[in-house]
């Protein structure tokens, strides 16, 4: 087995804290844009949580899950710890079908995405309106949570670009040794 | 996959899920306070939201600019036309004084009201995301002795009222939502009592609605409507708004009315909380009118 050196343990260490480090800025600003403005806004912290998930071991992928639900409760209104639970799920849900099954690929992330985010805005739009049987309460999903949906679903395909640059420049590569290929080939 | 369930990580991410569960069930019994994590992460954003909120108000008053250039041009002209007219009728300047004191005595509705403790005017922080009923968060909490349930107003009329208090920052629920019922009278009248309460529909144009208006009632048009008073939630006399149209409930059983509340929920800058007045209900008592 090949073994690191000491130099490449720090650049491991201090690219590794960078990326995290630039992963939480993002979120940050996703929630500043979210609570910005009177406007219908997307979600923007679904696909951001989705987007640290795929690339991401389950333990931290269920943690920025939780964190990114906890924001979106506070942004929404919601029961706090709602959304976390949910993203939470979510998030370790997408990070084992990534390990397991799924390529790093564009198509895969945005299929997840459209899902995840429908799941999201769907119970949202069940458990906060529809369940109190309002009047035309489908109004509000015709006029807001599908269009929030569609909305989300545009801006995941900017966040996926955005993370994938954060990850190509500071994500740990793996090294293999000639007899580690060997011995998985 | 079976690995991972017998794994220790699995049952890590049990106890977490648990943990989180455990917090929303910990929420809910905090009767309309907010979690301190929660409290936390509002200070630390306030100013940052602040800022982009600005920004974000900036940029959608240019872009309507942009987008009803022709529509403000007509009005421009509208408005020329209307300021020749009202020149022309500055001999009437004697009833105008009699109108203007009367709308100042509105607007100083504070003075007439003596037994109001209200607070120093809270700025709106920004409005809930995607909340078709427009709550909104204002920038003081319990530290300036707003607690639940406690009226929000302007000078022109009622708000709403506040449902999610933390430290520095509180939740507003508007007239618009239908989670939020204000028990209401005619003010030309006196005798026309109602319940304020707003629809899916109704929010969409930015009004709320008038129920169990009696069939035979005498509101019109215009008529200007007052909180009643009654639930103790909310002070007596307080505009709410002014009816725009009246009609008869589907069941026929009584009457109905569209209300255009007094101040433009939609847009506001700026709010005052009223955290007392006389006639107001005890907390434990308040919590069973809410819906």
């Amino acid at each position: 087995m090949r073994i690191k050196t000491s130099r490449e343990k720090r650049i491991f260490r201090f690219k590794t804290t960078l990326r995290w480090i630039i992963y939480y800025l993002i979120i940050f600003i996703c929630f500043i844009l979210m609570t910005s403005g009177t406007w219908l806004k997307p979600v923007l912290l679904v696909p951001a949580a989705i987007c640290i998930a795929k690339n991401n071991d389950q333990m931290p992928a269920a943690f920025t899950g939780a964190f990114c639900g906890f924001l979106i409760d506070i942004a929404c209104g919601r029961l706090y710890c709602y959304n976390a639970v949910l993203l939470t799920v979510f998030c370790v849900a997408v990070s084992l079908m990534f390990d397991l099954w799924l390529r790093s690929k564009f198509i895969n992330y945005m299929w997840l995405t459209i899902l995840v985010s429908y799941l999201q805005c769907w119970l949202d739009y069940k458990f906060y309106y529809q369940i109190w049987n309002y009047d035309n309460v489908e109004n509000i999903f015709v006029h807001v949570t599908l269009r929030v949906w569609l909305y989300t679903i545009i801006s995941s395909v900017i966040l996926y670009f955005l993370f994938k640059l954060v990850d190509h420049f500071l994500m740990p590569k793996e090294h293999l040794t000639i007899e580690e290929v060997i011995k998985t080939s | 996959m079976r690995q991972f369930l017998k794994s220790a990580r699995f049952k890590v991410l049990l106890v977490f899920l648990a943990f989180l569960v455990g917090i929303m069930i910990y929420a809910v019994t905090k009767g309309g306070y907010s979690l301190s994590g929660a409290s936390f992460i509002n200070t630390i954003t306030k100013p940052f939201r602040t800022a982009s909120n600005s920004i974000a108000a900036r940029f959608e008053s240019f872009t309507d600019k942009m987008n009803h250039a022709d529509e403000y041009y007509e009005e421009n002209q509208r408005l020329k036309e209307q300021i020749g007219e009202l020149n022309k009728q500055l001999t009437d300047y004697d009833n105008l004084k009699e109108e203007v004191e009367e709308l100042r005595k509105f607007v100083v509705i504070k003075e007439e009201h003596p037994d109001y403790i209200i607070t120093q005017p809270c700025e709106v922080l920004g409005y809930v995301t995607n909340d078709p009923f427009h709550s909104f968060t204002i920038d003081r909490g319990s530290a300036d002795d707003i607690f639940p349930y406690c009226p929000v107003v302007t000078a022109e009329g009622l708000i709403g009222i506040t449902i999610d208090v933390s430290e520095h920052t509180s939740t507003v629920r508007t007239i618009l939502s239908p989670d939020l019922s204000v028990a209401s009278v005619s003010s030309a009248t006196n005798a026309d009592y109602g319940i304020i309460e707003g629809t899916v529909l109704t929010a969409e144009n930015g009004s709320t609605k008038l129920t169990h208006l009696s069939t035979e009632n005498s509101l019109k048009v215009g008529d200007l409507m007052i909180t009643a008073g009654n639930s103790g939630l909310f002070p007596k006399g307080y505009a709410v708004g002014t009816v725009t149209d009246i009609g008869i409930e589907a069941n026929g059983l009584s009457a109905c009315a569209e209300i255009k509340p007094c101040v433009d929920i939609t847009r506001l800058s700026s709010v005052v909380v009223i955290t007392d007045f006389a006639g107001k209900k005890e907390d434990s008592d308040a919590d069973q009118d809410l819906p």
